[in-house]
């Protein structure tokens, strides 16, 4: 009598469970699974979306090895990634200049938040004219200041990536920032203070304590910062129209998009984006694996 | 993986939804764009008094609000000709019109009646996509074919495989003639003739000549205010040489001919010999339009689409025949156009056939749209007629009418199904507009990987 009152509860609450679970698990096998599984098959098809698919094979996957803007596009995504470790640097200063309690502090960390949470697309504009040659903010600042005649900065092969890099440099210190605030308050004082009882000064305390109590922040900010310097698009969609000169700005989610929206190659875009799914895997995979070595867990 | 990818999908649809809802307003290709996004305008039929059974006909199609609005009228008369149609009408921004085409068509929900460009012509043609019209063609008491530009109605062509012949798949919408436009006040302080209307008179050295003449850095800080000429046709050119970028019949790319790097050397030298054209770093910080419109640049080029624009212009401007090769003593152009096309799904093919046919060809929406300096009538006694006596510049018109009937040739990526080929030329011209290698040797590098693109998307 009383068990079965219990499941009957029990079953109530399975229930609800799956209710609570299934739209997110429905719209994960709808919108995600599908699709992806519905990509793998057409990676092996040409399809131009006007006729049926027909069978190539291996086909998209050769032709993706010879084709020389795949290298060109990933190299310029590896490039990018050079902003990385520079933004992890700036960002832990950052974060350690907005740690002290001061007046208006919550103000300052609003100031260098506000890039992550603007859109996009307005930003990329709007460096569209920062960086511009002649009429550019930042050309004629250097000019004022320095007597330096600044470079094309959009316009020429030489210098689009590191213009992408200053654009992600400063759209995305601010976001790390955070992370590495949330880090540091959560590094127990005390450990400071065993370490000026020890005569520990204030460089020995950061690259003793700080930096390797961090460790955890700096393993998240590298991996995202891998995945997203992998995945970056909108910006380079803005900013270097066609890929810009020479095809220097195209990234391979540019690459990808181009082949499945302008060309629409779908068959062959596919192919190219599941390559790009088993990059990050990989890379992702060996960070976890180098992690044990050097990320501190308390 | 499952989640990374996921998490990468998302991003990617996110950055897609981003990027395809700004992308209406920032080109910079002459043509205004809309940004209406995705508007629907139904105007509900009458559709009373009339034993026929109600139709709706779906139509899509892009363009500036002028357009739209121009649309919205002539779909309006349309309704009230045909009672029991509804029409439909969607218009997207530019920028995503090709990639909701593509969906919707692969989804088996193309609109009756929609938008079909040079390049995307044939491969809707070849995929059974586009209605076969000429059947109702052959019928149709509503227009005169013989009194609508032959050149515009052959790009709509297809003979099963390939196009510019057989049975009608299509309608134009408009034919947009690449003309040369010239600042004539700038001509006048110089002191400069300026440019003949007529093809073959005026030749590349009379350019040169002209343009040198016009260039002017009035405070010597070695970059000019005002440029003799700006965003030079490379087409004209190269055609104009006797050259080609493609012989289509034989599948040959044919960019390292002498005809075809000699022009691609004048036009590069243009800048790099003789400064008088903005070099890549100048067209990067202040394009070419912009610099026409400051009145900056004596001579541009134009369609007939840029007329509203110029119109407002606080200086006198006409425009003149493309200068002509020294070596041919001829000169060439393109005439670009846009078409209709009716879905070969269509469940009203009369009626989404009545409805291209209207827009494409009534009368008093041409003449709408050519008073608003949209585009050249498609009828040609309307074109010899009204539109020549239009009072507004610019006056040499005729100069429109010479390269639809003469010396307009169709875009490059008409004829090809996959485009990359060329994509792939323009993206690594620079090499030659900066000098950094002579157009003889660069064409001849570049046409292997051409030919091999070429062979690989489209035969």
């Amino acid at each position: 009598m009383t068990t079965t009152k219990f499941s009957g509860y029990r079953r109530k609450e399975l229930f609800w469970l799956y209710l609570f679970v299934a739209p997110p698990v429905l719209g994960f096998l709808l919108f995600g699974l599908a699709p992806m599984l519905f990509s793998i098959y057409i990676s092996f098809q040409n399809w131009d979306m006007l006729t049926s698919p027909t069978s190539a094979g291996l086909g998209n996957y050769k032709e993706l090895l010879q084709d020389e803007k795949v290298f060109k596009s990933l190299f310029n995504t590896v490039y990018l990634m050079i902003g990385i470790p520079i933004g992890m640097v700036i960002s832990l200063l950052l974060a350690i200049l907005m740690n002290r309690p001061l007046k208006g502090i919550s103000f300052m960390r609003t100031i260098y938040y506000l890039p992550v949470i603007s859109p996009i697309i307005a930003v990329s504009l709007l460096w569209q004219w920062i960086l511009n040659k002649d009429y550019g903010l930042l050309n004629n600042l250097l000019w004022d200041w320095f007597g330096i005649q600044g470079p094309n900065w959009l316009g020429d092969a030489d210098w689009v990536k590191p213009s992408l890099i200053l654009i992600g440099l400063w759209g995305g210190v601010g976001g790390n920032m955070v992370l590495y605030l949330a880090g540091l308050q959560s590094i127990a004082s005390s450990y400071y203070e065993a370490a000026e009882i020890d005569g520990a000064g204030a460089w020995h305390k950061f690259t003793k304590i700080t930096v390797p109590l961090l460790t955890p922040i700096h393993f998240f900010v590298l991996v995202m910062g891998i995945i997203g310097a992998f995945q970056s698009f909108s910006q380079i969609y803005v900013l270097a129209v066609d890929g810009g000169p020479e095809y220097s700005g195209a990234t391979i989610v540019f690459y990808i998009f181009e082949h499945a929206f302008k060309y629409f190659n779908m068959g062959y875009a596919s192919a190219a984006a599941w390559l790009l799914g088993i990059l990050i895997f990989i890379v992702t995979l060996i960070q976890f694996k180098l992690s044990n070595k050097w990320v501190y867990q308390d | 993986m499952v989640k990374r990818k996921m998490k990468w999908s998302m991003v990617l649809l996110l950055a897609l939804t981003l990027v395809s809802s700004a992308c209406s307003g920032g080109g910079n290709t002459p043509e205004p764009s809309g940004n209406n996004a995705g508007e629907e305008q139904t105007n509900a039929g009458s559709g009373s008094g009339d034993n026929k059974e109600p139709v709706t006909i779906e139509f899509m199609g892009h363009g500036n609000p002028t357009e739209k609005s121009i649309f919205e009228k002539l779909i309006a008369s349309f309704e009230d000709k045909y009672p029991n149609v509804t029409v439909k009408y969607t218009s997207v921004p530019p920028g995503e019109y090709a990639q909701k085409m593509k969906t919707l068509i692969a989804s088996g929900k193309a609109p009756d009646v929609f938008y079909v460009g040079s390049a995307e012509f044939y491969r809707f043609a070849e995929a059974g996509t586009l209605l076969n019209i000429q059947p109702y063609l052959d019928q149709t008491s509503l227009f005169n074919p013989d009194n609508v530009w032959k050149q515009a109605m052959d790009r709509y062509r297809y003979d099963g495989s390939k196009i510019g012949s057989g049975d009608s798949y299509g309608l134009p919408k408009d034919v947009g003639p690449w003309a040369m436009v010239y600042n004539k006040d700038l001509f006048d302080k110089a002191g400069v003739p300026v440019p003949s209307a007529k093809a073959g008179e005026w030749t590349w050295n009379d350019m040169l000549d002209a343009a040198k003449k016009l260039t002017s850095d009035e405070n010597g800080d070695g970059k000019p205010e005002v440029y003799g000429v700006g965003a030079y046709s490379l087409e004209s050119a190269v055609w104009g040489n006797g050259g080609e970028f493609i012989d289509y019949a034989a599948g040959e790319v044919k960019v390292d001919q002498p005809e075809f790097y000699e022009a691609m050397q004048f036009v590069a030298d243009l800048n790099l010999v003789h400064k008088v054209s903005p070099d890549q770093e100048a067209e990067q910080a202040m394009n070419a339009y912009t610099r026409f419109l400051n009145g900056q640049l004596a001579m541009f080029a134009m369609g007939p689409w840029d007329q509203p624009g110029f119109w407002e212009l606080p200086f006198g401007w006409d425009i003149a025949a493309w200068p002509a090769s020294p070596n041919t003593g001829k000169t060439a152009t393109w005439l670009g156009s846009m078409g209709f096309g009716i879905s070969a799904k269509s469940k009203h093919p009369q009626e989404a056939f009545d409805l291209a046919a209207f827009l494409s060809l009534d009368a008093d929406g041409q003449r709408e749209n050519f008073t608003l300096g949209q585009a050249v009538p498609n009828l040609i006694d309307m074109a010899n007629g009204e539109f020549l006596e239009m009072d507004k510049s610019p006056a040499n018109r005729q100069v429109f009418l010479d390269i639809i009937q003469d010396y307009g040739r169709p875009d490059i990526p008409y004829g090809s199904k996959d485009t990359q080929w060329i994509d792939t030329f323009w993206q690594n011209a620079s090499k030659v507009w900066t000098g950094e290698m002579t157009a003889k040797d660069w064409t001849a590098q570049m046409k292997p990987q051409m030919q091999e693109l070429y062979d690989k998307n489209n035969k």
